[in-house]
C-alpha cells in the first residue's frame, strides 16, 4: 500500500517530473486550442523527441499534453467557434453562443472547472477499476483477446466516420501497413513488395506522424486565409454556486465519458457526443434553450470528454489495447521503453500504472491552474496565422521521423503517408482508425494464429470455442449485434424485439 | 414522399476506384506470401485482411448509387475541372513541391540552410512578399527549432 502512495505521488515530489507534466499541460492547452494542430499530432511528434528520455520523464509530458490537449480543444470552440480538437466539436453548440452574448469568460470558467471535475473522476475510476480488470485479463486467452481487439476496430470503424464500410477499410489498411516486414514466428517476408528496406517493417510513429501531422498540414491549407472572429473576456472565475448547480449533471456525463472512453477504439469526441445527447434529453428546463448558449450544453461535453481520458488508459493500461488515437500513440511510448501494455504491466512494472494514475491527477490540478489564468496571452498564441504555423508543423514532422532511426527513407515514408492521408481525408476516410489498426494489426495476427494453435488448427473447433466459452460467447455475440446494427436488418430486428 | 440523396464530392468515385484497385493489389502481395494460405500460416491474416479491404471497397463503390452528384457539375469533365481546382490549388501544389524540394535539399544541403529557405520562401509567398518580416520569423524560428531540438531534446537532426 505504502508503494503504491510513493508511486502514485511519485510526479507530485520530483521537481524534473512536476515540471514536466505542468510544462506538458500548458503546451496541450494551447496545442490542442490552436485550431491545425492536435494531441495527436503532438505526441506523435513526441514520442520521436523523447526516445532517449527516462521512461516517466516522457510519460509525464505525455500525460500533462493529453490532458492539456483535450480541454485547450474548448477554448477556440468557445472563443472562435472552430473546436481545436474532435472532442471540442459539442462545446462550440453552446459555448460560441454564450460568448456571442459577452459571456466568452464565464463560459470558459466553467468549461475548465467541469473538464478538471470530469478528468480527476476518469482517474479515480481508472484507479479503482484497472487493477481488477488487470486481474481478470489474465485469465483470458488468446481467442478472447482477438475478439476484443475485433471489438474494438469495429466501434472505431462504426463510430468514427461517415460510414461503417469506410471505417473497416481504414481499419484493414492500418493492420495491412502494421504487418509489413518479417513474419515474427517464421521469418517469412510479408507485404513488402520484394524490397530489403522494407524488412523490418514501417515504423509505427513514421505513419502517426504522417498521417496525423503532414496530412493535417496539407489538409489545414484549405483554410488558410480564415480569419476568427475574435470575442471579448472578462471576468473567468466561475461562482461556486454556478459550479455546484451543474455538479450533479457533472457527475453523470463523467460517469458516460468514463465508460464510453473506456470502450476500445473510442475517445473523447464520442463521448462528448453522447453525454450532450444525455443532456437535452435529461435537462428539462435548461439555463437557456440548446444550442442557444445553454450552459447544460457546455458542462456536459466539457466533463465528458475529459473523464474519458482516465476511461481510455482503463483498456489501454489493462489489455494493451488503445482506448483512442492519443492512448494508441502512448502504448507506441511504453513500447519503445521497453514495457509491455496489458495486464502483465500491473505485475511487473506496477509503478508505472500508479506514476500514470498520479500523474494524470496533477495534470488535472495544473489544469485547473492554467485554465483560469493567461487568458489574455492565451487570446494572443491563438491568433497565429496559418501561414506561420503549417510550414512549421511540416519542419517538425521531417525533425520528428528523422529522429527516430537517422533514416531519410523513413522521412520520405512520412510525407508519403501525409499524402495519402490527405486525400483519405477528403473523401470521408478517418486517419485515427487506420494508427489502431496499424497498432491493434499484429496484435490481431498474433492472437488469432495463438487461438488457432491452441485448437490444433481447426476452423470449426475455432469456431465452437466462440459460441462455448462464457467470455467468448459474450464477446462473439457484441461484435455480431454491433454489426446487425449496421446493416437494414436493425429496423426489423427492432420492430421484432418490440412486437415480444 | 421525396428521398435526400448524399452529394459525391468531385472526384470521390475515382478515388474509390482506385482504393478497389489498390485492395486488389495488397491481395496479390497477401497472395504471394505463401499461395493458398492455411488458416495458421504467415499469409492467412494478410489474405483476409486484404479481403476485408475488397469487400469495403465493393460496399463503398456500391453506395455511390445512393449518391447524387452535385447538379452544378454538368458532365465528367466539367467534375474533373472542380476536382482540380478544389484540390491542386496553387498554394497547395507551391506547398507540396517545395516540401518536396526542402526533403530533396535536407540531403544535399545542411538541415539549418535547407529550413530556412523552406521556412523563408513560403513564408514570404503566403504572406504576400511582406520578405523582411518573414526572413526574421524563419530566422527565429530555426534559432528555437535548434535550441529545442538540440539542447533540449537532444535529438539527431538530418
Amino acid at each position: 500500500m505504502s508503494d503504491t502512495f510513493s508511486y502514485f505521488l511519485m510526479a507530485w515530489l520530483d521537481p524534473q517530473l512536476l515540471l514536466l507534466t505542468a510544462l506538458g499541460t500548458l503546451a496541450g492547452i494551447y496545442v490542442g486550442a490552436i485550431p491545425g494542430l492536435s494531441v495527436t499530432m503532438a505526441a506523435s511528434i513526441l514520442i520521436s523527441f523523447t526516445f532517449s528520455w527516462d521512461i516517466n520523464n516522457a510519460l509525464a509530458l505525455m500525460v500533462g499534453i493529453y490532458v492539456g490537449g483535450v480541454y485547450g480543444g474548448s477554448r477556440t470552440a468557445i472563443l472562435l467557434n472552430i473546436p481545436g480538437a474532435p472532442s471540442a466539436v459539442v462545446t462550440a453548440f453552446d459555448g460560441y453562443p454564450l460568448a456571442q452574448q459577452g459571456e466568452a469568460g464565464q463560459a470558459i470558467g466553467l468549461s475548465t472547472v467541469m473538464s478538471v471535475i470530469g478528468g480527476l473522476l476518469g482517474t479515480l475510476v481508472l484507479a479503482g477499476s484497472a487493477p481488477y480488470l488487470a486481474d481478470m485479463a489474465l485469465e483470458f486467452a488468446p481467442r478472447d483477446y482477438f475478439l476484443i481487439a475485433i471489438l474494438g476496430l469495429l466501434l472505431v470503424s462504426t463510430l468514427s466516420g461517415k460510414s461503417l464500410a469506410r471505417g473497416i477499410f481504414s481499419v484493414a489498411l492500418g493492420a495491412i501497413i502494421g504487418l509489413v516486414g518479417m513474419d515474427m514466428v517464421t521469418a517469412q517476408p510479408r507485404m513488402t513488395l520484394g524490397s530489403m528496406e522494407l524488412l523490418g517493417g514501417i515504423h509505427y510513429v513514421v505513419v502517426m506522424i504522417g498521417l496525423f501531422g503532414a496530412a493535417e498540414a496539407f489538409y489545414q491549407l484549405h483554410n488558410l486565409n480564415v480569419v476568427p472572429v475574435k470575442q471579448k473576456v472578462d471576468k473567468i472565475i466561475p461562482p461556486l454556486n454556478m459550479v455546484l448547480k451543474y455538479l450533479p449533471l457533472s457527475v453523470r456525463t463523467s460517469i458516460i465519458g468514463v465508460i464510453v472512453g473506456a470502450l476500445p477504439g473510442t475517445g473523447g469526441d464520442i463521448a462528448s457526443l453522447f453525454a450532450y445527447d444525455h443532456a437535452k434529453r435529461t435537462v428539462k428546463k435548461p439555463s437557456k434553450p440548446f444550442g442557444k448558449g445553454a450552459y447544460e450544453g457546455l458542462v456536459a461535453p466539457e466533463t465528458a470528454n475529459n473523464a474519458a481520458v482516465g476511461g481510455a488508459y482503463v483498456p489501454m493500461l489493462t489489455l494493451g489495447m488503445p482506448g483512442d488515437a492519443v492512448t494508441a500513440v502512448i502504448i507506441g511510448a511504453l513500447v519503445i521503453h521497453g514495457l509491455n501494455p496489458g495486464p502483465m504491466l500491473m505485475i511487473e512494472t506496477p509503478h508505472i500504472f500508479w506514476f500514470t494514475v498520479g500523474n494524470l491527477a496533477l495534470a488535472n490540478i495544473f489544469l485547473l491552474l492554467f485554465g483560469l489564468t493567461g487568458i489574455k496571452i492565451f487570446t494572443k498564441v491563438v491568433e497565429v496565422p496559418k501561414a506561420v504555423l503549417i510550414p512549421l508543423i511540416l519542419v517538425l514532422c521531417v525533425v520528428g521521423t528523422y529522429s527516430i532511426n537517422s533514416n531519410m527513407m523513413e522521412v520520405y515514408w512520412m510525407l508519403g503517408f501525409g499524402i495519402l492521408g490527405y486525400w483519405l481525408k477528403v473523401f470521408g476516410f478517418q486517419t485515427g482508425p487506420i494508427i489502431l489498426g496499424v497498432i491493434l494489426g499484429p496484435l490481431l495476427d498474433k492472437t488469432y494464429r495463438q487461438a488457432m494453435s491452441s485448437v490444433g488448427d481447426s476452423g470449426s473447433d475455432f469456431l465452437l470455442a466462440l459460441v462455448t466459452n462464457p467470455l467468448s460467447l459474450v464477446l462473439t455475440t457484441v461484435i455480431v449485434l454491433v454489426l446487425l446494427g449496421q446493416t437494414p436488418a436493425k429496423p426489423w430486428l427492432m420492430r421484432q424485439f418490440r412486437r415480444h | 414522399m421525396s428521398q435526400q440523396f448524399e452529394r459525391v464530392q468531385a472526384g470521390e468515385k475515382a478515388f474509390d476506384w482506385l482504393l478497389m484497385l489498390f485492395s486488389i493489389g495488397v491481395l496479390v502481395e497477401a497472395y504471394r506470401i505463401d499461395g493458398i494460405p492455411s488458416l495458421n500460416s504467415p499469409g492467412a491474416f494478410p489474405v483476409g485482411l486484404a479481403l476485408v479491404m475488397i469487400a469495403s471497397s465493393v460496399v463503398i463503390l456500391f453506395s455511390h448509387r445512393r449518391k447524387r452528384r452535385d447538379p452544378r457539375i454538368r458532365d465528367a469533365r466539367h467534375e474533373f475541372q472542380v476536382f482540380w481546382k478544389e484540390h491542386f490549388q496553387p498554394h497547395i501544389v507551391v506547398f507540396t513541391l517545395v516540401a518536396v524540394a526542402y526533403l530533396v535539399a535536407i540531403v544535399w544541403f545542411s538541415f539549418y540552410i535547407s529550413t530556412f529557405l523552406f521556412l523563408a520562401l513560403l513564408f514570404i509567398y503566403y504572406r504576400q512578399g511582406r520578405v523582411l518580416s518573414s526572413l526574421a520569423i524563419a530566422g527565429g524560428s530555426l534559432a528555437v527549432i535548434y535550441v529545442l531540438f538540440t539542447v533540449v531534446f537532444r535529438v539527431y537532426l538530418p
